[in-house]
């Protein structure tokens, strides 16, 4: 089976199965990913972006690095360019399931959302690679470009707010 | 981090405590006065669904990144087209050396046994169909190419 370096290359030359197969691979991570970073708002636009992306800079892809990593960073990096957009009107995360369709949303996905929504985007980023995506210090602190002291650091102050707003 | 953070964290993502954990759990009262906020809170992260993709978004992905792809295979194909046209090109001055030459003689002794305009007019019918094999030849390289990898690709997914 071909890894997914190989099939990033594949998809540098061209290859519409490279691609195929590279998504099914990443396709629930990816999403998942994108969907906790952004509280469930805008998630197919940013996932479709992020694979566009991969494919218009698959012939920049370092083979040295891991596939996963990459796709992370740019997947990291939309959503940090999205959090930076101002809204175009206030939104209610049970407003946005009922038009996407979604099933209605239950009162611990509003918390668990509400919860991560209080983190400033750095730690919200770390927390959700870290802990949902269980990756471990060195790859998440590959993914946010920063040391691994950082990461450390980013973890422990989000820990500390999301006690604090547990308590209230 | 400290003991307590790693103990806390840990607690809050719902992860099992490891025996050292474990130990400075039992061991330290700040963290057993917080365990109950904590699996509060460890409750409300991990019961939130996981996003799952709508079944047509891979379809949409791939639709989309169609053209970009396309763009990567006329990329892709540039270096193996330079080989191929300096690999054609390189004997290029010899055929139109002989063909210069070829034509010469011929209009020498179509002159001498033919009026000399219809002598040109052959002449000149054969370079122009000359002219327009070596254009055809050259002109059908890229496509050559292409097809070749293709067929690459093709191999490699056999």
């Amino acid at each position: 089976m071909a890894t997914d370096e190989e099939l990033i290359a594949a998809v540098a030359s061209g290859d519409g199965r490279g691609l195929e197969e590279l998504c099914r691979r990443w396709e629930r991570p990816l999403y998942q990913l994108i969907a906790r970073h952004t509280g469930g708002r805008d998630v197919e636009d940013l996932y479709q972006e992020t694979w566009l992306r991969v494919v218009r800079a698959a012939r920049r892809f370092d083979p040295a690095r891991r596939f996963s990593t990459w796709l992370f960073q740019i997947a990291v990096n939309l959503c940090r360019d999205w959090h930076r957009r101002p809204p175009p009107e206030p939104v209610d995360p049970a407003a946005v399931d009922a038009r996407a369709g979604a099933p209605a949303a239950t009162d611990a996905a509003l918390d668990a959302r509400r919860l991560l929504a209080t983190l400033p985007e750095a730690q919200r980023s770390a927390v959700i690679l870290r802990y949902y995506h269980d990756l471990p210090e060195e790859e998440v602190a590959a993914i946010l470009g920063c040391p691994r002291g950082t990461v450390k650091s980013r973890l422990h102050h989000a820990m500390r707010r999301l006690l604090e707003t547990a308590r209230r | 981090m400290t003991d307590c953070d790693e103990t806390l964290t840990t607690l809050l993502f719902g992860r099992a405590l490891d025996r050292d954990a474990a130990a400075h759990l039992a061991a330290c009262p700040r963290c057993r006065a917080e365990s109950a906020a904590i699996e509060g809170l460890e409750r409300a992260l991990a019961a939130a669904p996981v996003p799952a993709p709508p079944p047509a978004l891979a379809r949409r992905v791939l639709a989309a990144a169609a053209p970009l792809l396309a763009r990567n295979a006329r990329r892709a194909a540039w270096p193996t087209l330079a080989r191929a046209l300096a690999a054609a090109l390189l004997p290029l001055p010899v055929i139109l050396l002989l063909d210069f030459y070829l034509v010469r003689a011929a209009f020498g002794l179509l002159v001498a046994i033919l009026p000399t305009a219809l002598g040109a007019y052959i002449v000149f019918n054969y370079a122009a169909t000359l002219a327009l094999l070596l254009a055809l030849t050259y002109g059908a390289i890229p496509i050559f190419v292409e097809q070749q990898v293709r067929l690459r690709r093709q191999e490699r997914h056999a």
